[in-house]
């Protein structure tokens, strides 16, 4: 199989310089070109402007700095030759088959035999890209089809042609999952492929229907957004991120490219709002607005929407529709309602089952494709074949009868069996033959999902489970809702590594929800300080400091594998870990003082260790003091796995998974592999030189209030801070040892819960989400 | 007595910290190439020098382990040569210059290398161990202030206000940048290689500043403050020296002597208002040197800010239109160590070039000092 060593992108647009940033953020040098801008004395300016546009843009394409410098940029004039050296060439360029076939062509001249070129057209068929293309080039060419934004959006779609030879299509597609992180789904070579060929079904249905049936934007969202799993968004806040000028264009391919027979053209209408919206350059986020915008006219700052009834922008509503409140979690209740809301749910979820159904297989081989692909490309919660399990295959089609809507012969066939079963300890799908097919894994894919269909927990009780993983290997997972850490959480860990020292080789730390953990359950601790009850509140912080300490240096090898949020006290447990797997896509911080604390579980200890051992700073005792002080004053958070590592939250040896789906088999791989001669860490001793160092961080502190970055309470927070990082009492001729900084930690996270100005700050996150500056 | 005077002086080119050309160069090879540089542009023999006196304000780092003494072998100097390091914060490289003046007087040695340096990149500002007195800093925290903070002070104090800081900022870009595209610099930088790389300009000048463009900027060090970036001078990468020699010596060997030190004296000052140091320190020079701020036609007043400088000005009577002729530090940049054999060399050579009598110059320094130079054309 072709080794991917090296790969080349051509076009440096939106989704082009997001390609190669996610390349180069997997470690993987690239090139990435376009053309020459005509009158520009900077022949390679288009593709250099790309990468320092990224490096500046929020959400970031890169996963950190360092990812840049993998970029090679120049332009397809001088530079094409560079290509001889690329195993896979992405092509990005702009919707034109000629462009394309003629950069092909020259693509075909200096390419090395064997590599792959791909395109990333989202409405340009196969075969008309290859057509008159030499054979060889139509061997090494396929489809991939990425999602913007590339960095975070996990779908890739890929369509091979029959003359595509397989090997091909396997390098790029092995290549995409492992090293770029991706979830391949295989597409057929038809029109908008799966995912955006149901998408852009379900956005124009949802519109048309919103305005026909007379709903507010604010009220479509509402029914569309959590019901059905889809992100709150809804469909009109998706419009907006992705920009209304983009819908007509998709829309006009599609319909230019589909049968008249299609459904698409049953639902396509025009909208006179919409044109004018484009025309007035209210595109969404990107212009002036969209169907939400915040109106800063006057200096205030008001949340407005669009009027679908009046075409004028209001003020935003909230919504009321009773049965949204009373159909909670029955999408079939809320679908069967004789009301508006009730009607306009059916008639936008109806069709667009439907559809998904007429997709299949005329589109994509079989259900769990295009169920992979919605929830991935469009982040819904549940595919289409998996809500129609919800609902009942046979109540859906005598509905879809009922409305005189299409019903596809895949709903027919199945004769009321339902999409999805587990048999056997197995999860299957129904197939196109009528038989079921396990769902079968990639190789290095293992989810914890699956292992909890075939088996009971190890242990269990409100807020954590351990399971056993196979291979002596332990899980401990949080459940606690968002997997806040708390009591029980702590309780069950204690438990869990007294068991896993006697019946398993090694813990891996570990959870498939959005987040690994936001840290420790707030509310209760507000609670808890509201009744001042302040000897539970530190003998919380005491087991949660004692509980990390003992998984430290347990017996057996502890590895922690987090994906997504791993904050305050979900950062602190993977400190204490022996080994970090982190999926690429973590976010850790130390983010205590934001909400009037310092972290209290053993976490200023930590990093005091490892920048004070792993720091490159230099020599004498403050400058590790100084870095830990301002990553953990100013509640850094590090925005990926990557970063987190110059944070020092992970270690130079911890290593990174890019693809979600395969965090749980690294993770247990890495803890097997500590497990051959494991010896516990020695305890670390710190040299801190006490007052003085307090002195000194706390002038730097002053100088950020004086200079208004820091608030009267932040100078409280980092005066704390400051005691527990400097060594209370230390000098530098007497090491501390870990207990003392925790004992201090413990102090004074006790003196801070009981301030006034933190618990204002707690109220406030818990409220409403949001920071105070107090 | 022995007449002292100044027979060269070098400088490198100033760059602005991090992000400058110069942010790359150990200051130790900064140094010693400004001083090799001297060396053979002076003409001096160089078995002859007794000493060389290495001013810095941060000496650790790259910086440290008496960076005068290697500097000097890596210049090139015989082994010979002594090398002694001295801090006095910004006044550090004109402290070499004062001492070797009184070595000079005293007959401790006839040729003195007088140099500073300062990475401010490399080894930060209060250096990488900031450890202070816990119990004398909670009975006088004022001894720790920022200097931004102290510009501050002034700033209330003597009632100077943004728009009178950021219009002597300008000025200053104004007066340096003329001089550089007039080449009035050519003589005193000493091009800087590094591997093949060489770095001959100043960086730190902004041609382009405006006092629109200063009035945007946000306050530095107190957000109800004055002081900007724009009217403080920059962290800057640099290293300057002289050539301090008796002038029985300079005549002997052929040298060209630049100007004689006339007088020298330092002062101290509270540590909260440190910028006003130069009224104490210029005053009690000119009264050894039996003259008056008036009689002194060439000064160079270092501009560690706007604000202390203005207030420098008021308080010793002095005129802007003698005052730092080709720029000061808020547009050249303020490289600690290097800035007082900077601004002593400067000074003596616009006495050379403008054929006057008399120059001054002087600074403050971190902590609360002065330190004044009064120079008189041979």
């Amino acid at each position: 199989m072709t080794a991917i060593n090296k790969v080349a992108v051509i076009g440096a647009g939106v989704m082009g310089a997001g390609i190669a940033a996610q390349v180069a953020n997997a470690g993987v040098p690239v090139v990435l070109l376009d053309i020459v801008k005509e009158g520009d004395r900077n022949r390679n300016v288009i593709a250099e402007t790309a990468v320092q546009k990224m490096l500046k843009a929020d959400p970031a394409p890169f996963m950190s700095k360092a990812a840049a410098k993998l970029v090679t940029t120049g332009n397809t004039e001088d530079h094409l030759g560079l290509l001889g050296e690329c195993d896979w060439i992405v092509e990005a360029v702009i919707e034109r088959l000629d462009i394309k076939q003629a950069l092909y062509r020259r693509i075909d001249e200096v390419r090395k035999p064997g590599s792959v070129v791909s395109s990333n057209t989202s409405t340009i068929p196969l075969a008309s890209l290859t057509e008159g293309l030499s054979d060889a080039f139509a061997a090494d060419f396929c489809i991939t089809h990425f999602f913007n934004p590339p960095r975070y959006m996990r779908l890739l779609e890929v369509v091979s042609g029959p003359a595509t030879r397989p090997e091909a299509a396997e390098a790029v597609s092995r290549f995409a999952d492992v090293t770029l992180g991706k979830s391949v789904v295989v597409c057929k070579d038809r029109p908008g492929f799966i995912a955006n060929r149901l998408g852009v079904f379900w956005m124009q249905c949802a519109v048309s229907e919103a305005m026909e049936q007379g709903m507010e934007v604010e009220e479509a969202d509402a029914i569309i957004g959590k019901p059905m799993g889809i992100p709150k968004t809804g469909v009109f806040g998706l419009m907006d991120l992705v920009g209304l000028d983009l819908m007509p264009h998709v829309l006009g391919s599609m319909i230019g490219l589909l049968p008249k027979t299609d459904p698409l053209h049953a639902v396509h209408r025009e909208m006179p709002l919409i044109s004018r919206m484009i025309a007035e350059g209210f595109t969404g986020r990107k212009g002036k607005g969209g169907f939400y915008r915040l109106n800063r006219e006057g200096g205030a700052k008001v949340k407005e929407a669009m009027s679908l009834s009046g075409g004028q922008y209001r003020k935003q509503i909230r919504p009321d529709l009773e049965i949204l409140s009373t159909s909670r979690g029955d999408l079939r209740k809320l679908l069967a309602s004789p009301d508006r809301a009730g009607r306009y749910a059916w008639r936008v979820l109806g069709q667009t089952l439907s559809y998904a159904a007429s997709l299949v297989p005329e589109a994509a081989a079989d259900v769990a494709s295009v169920d992979e692909a919605m929830r991935l490309g469009y982040n819904w919660k549940w595919g289409p074949f998996e809500l129609v399990d919800k609902l009942g295959v046979d109540w859906l089609v005598e509905r879809l009868e009922a409305d005189g809507l299409p019903v596809p012969a895949l709903l027919r066939e199945v004769g009321g069996k339902p999409f999805y079963r587990t048999e056997a300890d197995r999860r299957q799908y129904l197939g196109t033959d009528g038989a079921y097919h396990d769902i079968v894994r990639p190789d290095g894919v293992l989810l914890l999902s699956d292992i909890k269909l075939t088996r009971e927990p190890v242990l269990k009780n409100g807020s954590a489970a351990l399971w056993d993983i196979g291979d002596g290997v332990a899980c401990f997972e949080f459940t606690s809702k968002m997997n806040a850490l708390d009591p029980d959480i702590m309780a069950l860990l204690g438990k869990s590594l007294k068991v896993v020292g006697k019946q398993f080789k090694a813990l891996v730390v570990y959870n498939e929800g959005s987040n690994f953990s936001a840290g420790a359950n707030l509310g209760l601790a507000l609670f808890a300080a509201n009744i001042a009850a302040w000897t539970e509140i530190e003998q919380l912080v005491a087991a949660g400091q004692e509980t990390y300490r003992a998984l430290k240096y347990a017996p057996f090898p502890v590895v922690g594998a987090p994906s997504g949020l791993a904050l305050g006290g979900g950062c602190e447990i993977l400190l204490h870990c022996d080994a970090v797997v982190a999926h690429a896509e973590t976010y850790t911080g130390l983010v205590e003082c934001g909400v009037g604390l310092v972290p209290g579980w053993g976490g200023c200890k930590e990093m005091l260790a490892r920048w004070s051992t792993l720091g490159k700073l230099p020599k004498g005792p403050m400058p590790a003091i100084a870095r830990v002080f301002e990553i953990i004053s100013t509640a850094t958070v590090a925005k990926s796995a990557a970063e987190a590592k110059e944070l020092l939250f992970l270690r130079p040896t911890d290593s990174i998974t890019m693809n979600r789906y395969r965090l749980l088999a690294d993770a247990k791989a890495r803890a097997l592999e500590l497990a051959r001669d494991y010896q516990p860490p020695e305890p670390v001793e710190l040299t801190l030189p006490g007052e003085t160092a307090r002195v000194a961080l706390e002038m730097a502190a002053d100088g950020f209030h004086r200079r208004g970055i820091a608030t009267r309470h932040d100078l409280v927070v980092s005066g704390a801070l400051a005691r527990v990082l400097s060594g209370n009492g230390a000098d530098v001729t007497k090491p501390v040892s870990e207990g003392d900084v925790m004992e201090e930690e413990r102090a004074q996270f006790m003196r801070l819960i009981r301030h006034p100005a933190t618990l204002a700050r707690i109220e406030s996150i818990l409220e409403t989400g949001k920071p105070l500056r107090n | 007595m022995k007449t002292v005077v100044i027979a060269g002086y070098a400088r490198s080119p100033f760059t602005p910290a991090k992000k400058g050309e110069l942010a790359k160069v150990r200051p130790d090879d900064l140094a010693a190439q400004v001083i090799r540089d001297l060396v053979t542009k002076s003409g001096v023999n160089p078995d002859d020098i007794e000493d060389l006196i290495l001013g810095c304000a941060f000496p650790e780092g790259e910086q440290g382990l008496n960076a005068a003494r290697l500097i000097g072998l890596m210049a090139g100097l015989p082994a010979s040569v002594g090398g002694v390091t001295v801090n006095r914060f910004c006044g550090s490289s004109m402290q070499s210059v004062h001492s070797a003046a009184g070595a000079i007087q005293m007959d401790a040695g006839e040729a003195f290398i007088c140099a500073g340096v300062e990475s401010m990149t490399r080894v930060p500002i209060m250096g990488f161990n900031p450890l202070p007195n816990p119990a004398f800093y909670a009975k006088s925290p004022g001894a720790y202030l920022g200097m931004g903070d102290t510009a501050e002070n002034i700033a209330r104090q003597w009632g100077i206000g943004r728009e009178e800081q950021e219009r002597f900022a300008v000025t200053s870009h104004q007066k340096a940048s003329k001089a550089q595209a007039e080449g009035r610099f050519k003589d005193e930088i000493v091009a800087i290689s590094q591997g093949n790389r060489t770095i001959e300009a100043d960086g730190c000048i902004r041609a382009e500043t405006t006092a629109a463009s200063l009035a945007e900027l946000k306050p530095s060090f107190d957000q109800t403050g004055t002081v900007t970036a724009g009217t403080s001078s920059p962290l800057t990468d640099g290293a300057a020296a002289v050539l301090v020699c008796s002038l029985d010596y300079a005549e002997k060997k052929g040298l060209t002597p630049l100007a004689r030190i006339r007088s020298i004296a330092i002062s101290g000052c509270a540590p909260e208002i440190m910028g006003i140091g130069p009224v104490k320190a210029t005053t009690k020079a000119l009264e050894r040197a039996n003259l008056s701020a008036g009689q002194i036609d060439v000064i160079e007043l270092n501009e560690a800010f706007a604000s202390q400088s203005l207030a420098c000005i008021r308080d010793l009577g002095l005129t802007e239109d003698r005052i730092n002729l080709d720029g000061g530090a808020i547009a050249l940049g303020h490289p600690l160590g290097a800035t007082g054999a900077r601004i002593g060399g400067k000074a003596a050579s616009l006495l050379k070039r403008t054929g006057a009598r008399y120059g001054l110059a002087t600074q403050c320094i971190g902590g609360g000092q002065g330190i004044a130079t009064v120079l008189e054309a041979l």
